[in-house]
C-alpha cells in the first residue's frame, strides 16, 4: 500500500525531468499498444490474475509499473523477456524493440498519464447493446418548411449543430429517376416521367412512391439488397458434383421477392429463413425460406458450413462479429471463445433435405430444398484455439447466446412434429405422384415385354432367351409398385427412395446408418428459440442493422459505416438518435399506423426516407464551399450522395429504355448459355461462386462468400463492356430506334434532347446541346457515304452509345 | 580564382553525370512519372481502396493512407513473369531427382532409406478439404525415376532430360527443393498465389499487393496481366483490396486480345472514336454541375484509359516485327510449344513496356494438365515439352536484352507428386516437399537452395512454406509488405512469409 502511495506521489511531484522534444507521450506512444496487445486479458472485458492495465491508475494500483524505475517495472521485465513461459503477451509476436523503449522512456520520466485518463468502459455500456429507446424529435426553429417528418429534424438538428447549410432540391427529374431506380431499380419511362412532370397536385410525388412500392418490381429490387446480404447463391461444385449451397434454392430467392412484395414484417421473415420448419412444419411456402440455411452446405466440411452460418447469422442480423472468437475470446466484445460454439450448438442438429413437389419424383428436376433438424442430440465439439483437429473432450457445449446480450439464456422447448412433416409421404400429393411414376414405369414394362414376346413368339425356340431383359425390367416395375403400396399403408417403414424428401449428405459425417435413418418426430427447438430472440423487440441490434442497410441503399451511404461491425471496433453511428428513432419506428410504426399486422414493415421504412426533404437533396455541391469546407465528406447529409448503379440495375436499365426487359417474376435460373440472349431481370441469372455473368461482374456483381454491400469500382473494363459488348451495342441500337419511332422527322436538337431525357433523365444544357450538335455534324461528315435517312440515324446511334457511357447514366444522381 | 570556378563546373558536371547515371538505372521509376502516378491508372485504383476503407469507417484510426506507388527501399526488380504449373509438377522427376526411388523401386516407404517418412506426426500439418477423396492419399510403395537427369552449365545442377532446354539456363536460376504447402487437393492452387489455405477463405494474390503497392509505369497498359485459362482456382485476385487491383485478363491474339476489347458489332472505327469524344466532352461538361466530384473525375480517366488499353494491346501482342530467330527461340515455330511461346513471347513485350505482374496458368481446366495420378511418363514428358523451349527462350531473350536484371521469372506449381505410386504409374499430390525456381530481378543463378529427403519425401534442410517466395520477389521489388497492411485486415506472420536471402545475389 505504502508503495503504492509512495509511486503516486512520484507521479505528481515530479512529472517533468527531461525536454518536451523526448517526452514520450502516454496517449500516443504507449496506450495504443497496450490496448492492442494487452487490453483483452487485462482490461474491462477480462481481468486475467486480478490485472488491469487499461489506465495509469490502474497499472500502479497492481505495482506492475514503478515510476521512474523501469529496470523495477514488472511491465518491462515481462514484454522484454526472452522466457517464452513469463514473457508477455504469451500469444502472437513480442513487441517491438522500439514499443518497449517508448514505455521504458515512459516510466523513466515518471510514468506521466494525462488527468482526464479512464479506464475501458464497461462494453455492456456499448451504444449498440443498449435497448433503442424512441428519442424525442429535436425542436427545429429554423427550416421549418424543410420538416415533413421527423428524419428530418433529426437530420436539421445536425446541420444546426455544425452550422451546415443543406443544397437546394435535386431537380424533378433528377428526384424522379433517383427515386424510381432507387425503389424498383429501373428508370422511369419519358411517358411516366412526362406525367409525373405535369401532375400538380401536392401529393404527386407520393402517388410515384406508393406507386413504386406497389409493383412487384419493388420486391425484386429489394429482395435482391436481402439477397446480397443474405448471401444467396446457385449451387455449385466440381463438374456435375455439388459441392456448396443446393439445387433449386431459387425457390427461397422467390420466397424472398413475394416477402418483400407482401411487406412481410422483417420479423416475420427471420422467423421463417431460421426456422420455419419448427413453425410452420407444413407449409411448403413459408419451409422455402430455411432456403438461408441450405446455402452455407458444404459436401466436404461440417465444421466449414456452420462456421459460415455462426458467421453470417452474426454479422447479417446482428452485426456481431462471432467469427472472431472461434479461435480465442472476442478481443473487442464481450463473447467468449465458449459462446461461439454455444452460438453455433444452435445450429448443431440441422440437416438439409430436398421436399419433393407433387408432379416431380426427380430431385434432380425439382423440389424445395430445406432445413430440418436431423440428430437431436448431436454434440458440439469445442476446438482449442479453432483447430477441429484438437477438440477439447472434457469441455460440453450447449446451445446458447453471449450472456451479455440474453441475460436469461436462450428459452429452448423442443417441437413435436406433425407427422406429415417427417413422413411426407403420408401427404396424399406426394402418395399419388410416386403411384403415378411407378404405375407409368409399370405400363411402360408391360408394353415392352409384351412386344418382346411377340416378338420371340413369332420366331423359333431359341430366341426365348431375348425376352428376359424386358422381363426382368417388367418384374422390377412390379416389384417396386408393390414396395410403394406397402410404403403408402405405412410409411413408417418406408424405404429411403419413397421418402418423399431427400436428404443431402451429411457433410463429411454421413454414414450409411445416417443415411437410411428416418426422419425425426421432433426437432429440438433451438433455432425457432434463436429467431423468436434475434427477431424480439428488446433485441438491440436487430432492428438497428436493418435500418442501417436499408439507409446504405437509399442513400448510398450508411448511418453506422461498417454494416456488419456494431460491436466495439466498429465505428458509432453518424446521428445516433435518428438511428435509435428509425429502429423503434420500425418495429413501432407511429407516424403511419395504417400498417396492418404491427410492425417490422420495410416499406413504411422506405416511404418515411423518400418522401423526407433530406433524400430530396440535389447531389451536387456547387455553390456550397462553406458546408463543403466544414463537412466535405458529406457526413450529415448536407447533400445526397451520387451513387454508381449495382451491376443488375445497369443491365436492367439499358433494356428497359430498350423496351425489351422481360418482366416475368420467379422461377428456374437463367442458365450461364442463355444469359447473353435473355431479357429477363437479371436477378434471375444463374449466379454462384463458380458461375457468373461476365458483363455483371465487371460491375462488381454481388459477392455469393460475401456481400454486406457491393463494392463501386471504376475500372477501364466497364468502359470497354458498355461501348463493346454485343448488349450494349444492341441496346443502343433500339433506343435508338425509339426514339425515331416516336419522334418523326425531328430535327437534331429535339432528338438530342429526347435522347437525353430518356437515357439520363434529364434535359441537356446548352453546352451539351452545343456539343451533340457539333458530333452529329463530325459524323455525317465520316458517314459521307451513306445515304439519308440511314446517315442520319447511323450518326445520332453514336450520340445514343455517348449517352449510354456517360458517367451519369451509369449514376444515380 | 578562375580556376577555382572551373573545378566547380567540373565538379558540377560530374554531379550531373552521376545523377543522370542514377535516374537511368532506376529510369523505370524517375521523379517525373510521379507526377503522372497522382492521377493516373493507380490514381483511381488506390484511391478506391481508400474510399472502401473509409466508407467502413477505418480511416477514423487516421494512421493509415493507400501506398504513394513508391518501393519501400532501394528496388532490385520492376517486374514478374509469374509462370503457374497446373496441376502439380513431380518434383523428383524435373529439379530434384532422386536415384533412391529407382534402387528401392517396389519396396514399401517402411523398407527404403527415409522408413519414418509416413510417421503421422511428421503428416500432421495437412489441412485436409476433400475427406475420403481417392487422391490426396499417401502412396507407399516407391515408384522409379521416369527419367534421367543430366549436369547442365558451370554450377553443374542436375536437370531433367525433359527439360533441356531449361537446363542450359541453369546458371541464370535459383533451384528450390524444400517448399512445403498444406492443402493436399488442388485448393493450393490458390493458397500459392494467396498464401492462405482455401478453408480459411478469400485473400489478394501477389500479384495484387505488388500492384497494390508499385505504381504504374505505363499509361496505356494494365499493370497486373494474366493470360492462360483460370479454371479450377479463384477468378479473382484483388479480394480485399477490390476490383482495381483484378489481373486483366488477356488472350495472346491480336485480332480479339482481351473481353469486350473491340466492338462485338460492325461499327467503323471512325464513328467510334467520334462517339468516344463525345462521351468524354459530355462528361468533362458535367464538372460544372457537380463540381469536386471525384467518382466522374475516376470515370472521365478509365475511358481514357480504356481507348489506349483497346488500341495498344493489338499493337503489343502483333509478333510481326519480331525476328524469325526471336520467334524460334520462344518455339513459335512448332505446334507442340507454340501456344505457351507465345504467352512467353507476349511476356517479354509487356515486361519491356513496363508492365509490373504478368501471372500465366498453365494447363488448366479439370484440376491442371500436370496432375497425373497415372500415366506420369507420357504425362509429364508431353508438358514439359510444351513449355521447356519457351521457357529457355524466354531467359535467354530477357538476359540478351537485359531485361532479365530488373525482371524475375518465378517457376512454381502447387505441390509436389508422391514417391509412392498411385495405381502402377501415376504419382498422387504431395505436399511435404517440392521445387519451384526462380531467376533474374537480383537473385543468384546457379544455385540450389534446400533439399528433401533421400526419397524426395519431407523438405528436410531450409525449409520454405509458400509465402517465402512471396516474400523474396516483394523483397526484390522493394516493398515491405507489412507496410501494405490494411485497416481491419490482419495479416498473420505467416502470411508475411520471409525472404529466402540465400538466393538474393
Amino acid at each position: 500500500m505504502s508503495s503504492i502511495r509512495l509511486a503516486l506521489f512520484a507521479l505528481v511531484l515530479f512529472p517533468a525531468g527531461v525536454s518536451a522534444a523526448d517526452a514520450v507521450d502516454y496517449r500516443k506512444d504507449v496506450k495504443p499498444v497496450l490496448q492492442e496487445r494487452c487490453y483483452a486479458c487485462h482490461g474491462s472485458l477480462a481481468q486475467k490474475s486480478k490485472l488491469r492495465v487499461d489506465s495509469g491508475a490502474n497499472l500502479l494500483k497492481a505495482g506492475v509499473i514503478v515510476p521512474g524505475k523501469p529496470g523495477e517495472s514488472e511491465l518491462v521485465l515481462r514484454v522484454s523477456s526472452e522466457n517464452e513461459a513469463y514473457r508477455m503477451p504469451p500469444e502472437g509476436h513480442a513487441l517491438k524493440p522500439e514499443q518497449i523503449a517508448k514505455i521504458k522512456t515512459w516510466i523513466e520520466q515518471g510514468a506521466k498519464v494525462p488527468a482526464d485518463d479512464a479506464q475501458e468502459p464497461d462494453p455492456r455500456d456499448h451504444w449498440s447493446f443498449r435497448t433503442p429507446v424512441r428519442p424525442k424529435v429535436p425542436e427545429i426553429a429554423n427550416h421549418k418548411s424543410q420538416i415533413p417528418n421527423p428524419i428530418d429534424a433529426f437530420i436539421v438538428a445536425k446541420w444546426n449543430e455544425k452550422g451546415l447549410e443543406p443544397v437546394k432540391f435535386a431537380d424533378k427529374r433528377v428526384l424522379m429517376r433517383r427515386v424510381y431506380l432507387d425503389l424498383i431499380g429501373l428508370p422511369p419511362t419519358p411517358e411516366q416521367m412526362e406525367a409525373f412532370l405535369k401532375d400538380d397536385a401536392p401529393d404527386a410525388y407520393e402517388k410515384v412512391v406508393d406507386g413504386l412500392l406497389a409493383s412487384p418490381q419493388y420486391g425484386e429490387r429489394w429482395g435482391r439488397h436481402f439477397l446480397d446480404i443474405w448471401r444467396y447463391s446457385d449451387w455449385w461444385g466440381l463438374g456435375a458434383e455439388l459441392r456448396n449451397s443446393q439445387r433449386h434454392i431459387w425457390h427461397w430467392r422467390d420466397w424472398v421477392i413475394e416477402s418483400f412484395n407482401a411487406d412481410l414484417g422483417y420479423d416475420e421473415m427471420i422467423r421463417q429463413m431460421l426456422a420455419a420448419d419448427e413453425l410452420y412444419p407444413t407449409d411448403s411456402k413459408k419451409l422455402r425460406a430455411t432456403g438461408y440455411l441450405a446455402r452455407p452446405y458444404f459436401l466436404f466440411n461440417r465444421t466449414t458450413w456452420l462456421d459460415e452460418v455462426v458467421e453470417h447469422t452474426g454479422k447479417g442480423f446482428l452485426g456481431l462479429t462471432f467469427n472472431c472468437a472461434k479461435c480465442h475470446d472476442h478481443k473487442y466484445d464481450p463473447i467468449k471463445q465458449i459462446d461461439y460454439y454455444s452460438f453455433r450448438a444452435i445450429f448443431e442438429p440441422y440437416q438439409l433435405r430436398t421436399d419433393l413437389l407433387p408432379g416431380e419424383p426427380d430431385v434432380m428436376k425439382g423440389g424445395i430444398p430445406r432445413a430440418f433438424d436431423c440428430n437431436l442430440d448431436a454434440k458440439t465439439p469445442f476446438h482449442i484455439r479453432g483447430d477441429e483437429r484438437n477438440p477439447d473432450k472434457d469441455r460440453e457445449v450447449l446451445p446458447g447466446l453471449p450472456k451479455f446480450l440474453a441475460a436469461d439464456g436462450l428459452k429452448i422447448s423442443p417441437v413435436k412434429l406433425p407427422v406429415e412433416a417427417y413422413q411426407p409421404l403420408r401427404r396424399a400429393e406426394i402418395a399419388a405422384m410416386y403411384l403415378k411414376s411407378a404405375e407409368t414405369k409399370l405400363a411402360i414394362a408391360k408394353a415392352a415385354l409384351k412386344k418382346a414376346e411377340t416378338a420371340v413368339a413369332e420366331r423359333s425356340e431359341f430366341h426365348a432367351w431375348k425376352v428376359l431383359p424386358a422381363r426382368a425390367t417388367h418384374t422390377a416395375a412390379v416389384k417396386e409398385l408393390e414396395q410403394l403400396k406397402a410404403a403408402i399403408a405405412d410409411p413408417t417403414k418406408a424405404p429411403v427412395a419413397f421418402r418423399g424428401a431427400v436428404k443431402s449428405a451429411e457433410s463429411n459425417v454421413e454414414t450409411a446408418e445416417s443415411k437410411a435413418r428416418p426422419f425425426p418426430d421432433t426437432s429440438t427447438g433451438r433455432r425457432s428459440a434463436l429467431a423468436k430472440w434475434i427477431a424480439s423487440k428488446d433485441n438491440p441490434l436487430t432492428p438497428r442493422v436493418a435500418v442501417n442497410h436499408v439507409w446504405l441503399r437509399h442513400f448510398g451511404k450508411p448511418l453506422v459505416p461498417n454494416v456488419f461491425e456494431f460491436g466495439r471496433r466498429g465505428t458509432g453511428p453518424s446521428h445516433p438518435e435518428l438511428l435509435d428513432w428509425l429502429a423503434v419506428e420500425l418495429m413501432e410504426p407511429t407516424a403511419n399506423p395504417a400498417r396492418k399486422g404491427g410492425g417490422w414493415s420495410f416499406k413504411h421504412l422506405h416511404k418515411l426516407i423518400v418522401t423526407s426533404n433530406v433524400y430530396r437533396l440535389s447531389s451536387s455541391s456547387a455553390n456550397a464551399e462553406a458546408s463543403l469546407k466544414l463537412d466535405s465528406e458529406n457526413k450529415y447529409l448536407w447533400r445526397m450522395n451520387s451513387m454508381r448503379m449495382d451491376a443488375n440495375v445497369i443491365r436492367d436499365s439499358l433494356l428497359h429504355l430498350a423496351s425489351d426487359l422481360d418482366l416475368t417474376l420467379g422461377g428456374a435460373p437463367v442458365p450461364m448459355a442463355q444469359q447473353d440472349a435473355s431479357r429477363r431481370r437479371a436477378l434471375y441469372f444463374f449466379h454462384s461462386h463458380n458461375e457468373h455473368n461476365k458483363l455483371l461482374d465487371i460491375f462488381d456483381n454481388a459477392n455469393v462468400l460475401e456481400c454486406y454491400r457491393r463494392t463501386e469500382s471504376i475500372v477501364p473494363q466497364q468502359a470497354l463492356a458498355l461501348w463493346n459488348s454485343k448488349l450494349a451495342m444492341t441496346m443502343a441500337g433500339k433506343i435508338n430506334d425509339r426514339l425515331h419511332a416516336k419522334l418523326k422527322d425531328a430535327d437534331d436538337t429535339n432528338f438530342v434532347t429526347a435522347a437525353f431525357e430518356m437515357i439520363l433523365g434529364t434535359s441537356p444544357t446548352k453546352d451539351e446541346l452545343a456539343v451533340c450538335l457539333e458530333s452529329l455534324a463530325e459524323l455525317r461528315d465520316a458517314l459521307k457515304n451513306v445515304k439519308e435517312p440511314d446517315r442520319t440515324k447511323r450518326a445520332r446511334l453514336q450520340v445514343v452509345q455517348a449517352l449510354i457511357n456517360h458517367n451519369d447514366f451509369v449514376t444515380v444522381r | 580564382m578562375f580556376q577555382s570556378r572551373f573545378i566547380f563546373c567540373i565538379l558540377l558536371c560530374v554531379l550531373c553525370i552521376f545523377v543522370a547515371i542514377l535516374s537511368s538505372l532506376f529510369s523505370w521509376c524517375p521523379m517525373n512519372r510521379r507526377s503522372f502516378l497522382a492521377d493516373s491508372f493507380r490514381g483511381f485504383s488506390g484511391l478506391a481502396l481508400a474510399a472502401m476503407l473509409h466508407r467502413d469507417g477505418y480511416s477514423a484510426e487516421g494512421k493509415w493512407a493507400p501506398p504513394d506507388g513508391k518501393p519501400h527501399f532501394t528496388p532490385k526488380a520492376k517486374s514478374v513473369i509469374w509462370l503457374f504449373m497446373n496441376g502439380g509438377v513431380s518434383h523428383m522427376e524435373t529439379f530434384d531427382p532422386k536415384p533412391a526411388l529407382t534402387k528401392f523401386a517396389g519396396k514399401t516407404i517402411k523398407e527404403g532409406p527415409v522408413p519414418d517418412a509416413q510417421d503421422p506426426e511428421k503428416l500432421a500439418l495437412a489441412r485436409v478439404t476433400v475427406i475420403n477423396d481417392a487422391n490426396g492419399q499417401q502412396r507407399n510403395k516407391l515408384y522409379p525415376l521416369q527419367v534421367g537427369f543430366k549436369k547442365y552449365g558451370k554450377s553443374g545442377i542436375e536437370v531433367s532430360d525433359w527439360l533441356p532446354h531449361t537446363g542450359s539456363c541453369i546458371d541464370d536460376i535459383a533451384v528450390i527443393r524444400s517448399m512445403f504447402t498444406t492443402d493436399d487437393n488442388h485448393g493450393a492452387q490458390t493458397q500459392f498465389h494467396t498464401g492462405r489455405h482455401m478453408l480459411d477463405g478469400e485473400y489478394p494474390t501477389l500479384g495484387a499487393w505488388v500492384h497494390y503497392g508499385l505504381g504504374t509505369l505505363n499509361e496505356n497498359l494494365p499493370q497486373f496481366i494474366s493470360m492462360g485459362n483460370r479454371e479450377y482456382w479463384n477468378l479473382k485476385d484483388g479480394h480485399y483490396l477490390g476490383p482495381a487491383h483484378d489481373a486483366v485478363p488477356i488472350r495472346v491474339d491480336p485480332a480479339n486480345p482481351l473481353d469486350y476489347g473491340k466492338p462485338e458489332l460492325p461499327v467503323s472505327a471512325e464513328e467510334q472514336k467520334l462517339g468516344f469524344a463525345l462521351s468524354g466532352k459530355l462528361n468533362k461538361l458535367r464538372e460544372k454541375d457537380y463540381p469536386g466530384d471525384s467518382a466522374l473525375d475516376a470515370r472521365i480517366k478509365s475511358y481514357e484509359l480504356a481507348f489506349r488499353m483497346q488500341k495498344s494491346l493489338p499493337e503489343l501482342l502483333d509478333f510481326s516485327k519480331e525476328t524469325e530467330e526471336t520467334k524460334k527461340l520462344y518455339g513459335i515455330d512448332r505446334n507442340e510449344t507454340k501456344a505457351f511461346g507465345m504467352q512467353l513471347l507476349a511476356s517479354r513485350r509487356l515486361v519491356e513496356r513496363g508492365v509490373r505482374f504478368i501471372q500465366i496458368q498453365h494447363g488448366a481446366g479439370g484440376a491442371g494438365v500436370w496432375d497425373a495420378h497415372g500415366g506420369l511418363k507420357a504425362n509429364h514428358s508431353k508438358n514439359c515439352l510444351a513449355v521447356d523451349e519457351p521457357i529457355g527462350g524466354l531467359l535467354k531473350d530477357l538476359k540478351r536484352t537485359g531485361l532479365l536484371k530488373e525482371t524475375i521469372v518465378v517457376f512454381c506449381t502447387e505441390f509436389g507428386r508422391t514417391p509412392g505410386s498411385q495405381g502402377t504409374d501415376g504419382r498422387d499430390h504431395h505436399i511435404y516437399g517440392f521445387s519451384v525456381w526462380m531467376a533474374g530481378g537480383g537473385l543468384k543463378g546457379g544455385i540450389v537452395h534446400g533439399s528433401t529427403d533421400e526419397i524426395g519425401f519431407h523438405a528436410t534442410e531450409n525449409r520454405h512454406y509458400v509465402t517465402d517466395v512471396h516474400a523474396t520477389i516483394l523483397h526484390q521489388l522493394g516493398l515491405d509488405s507489412r507496410k501494405l497492411e490494411i485497416p481491419g485486415r490482419k495479416r498473420l506472420d505467416v502470411d508475411h512469409g520471409t525472404a529466402i536471402k540465400e538466393i538474393i545475389a
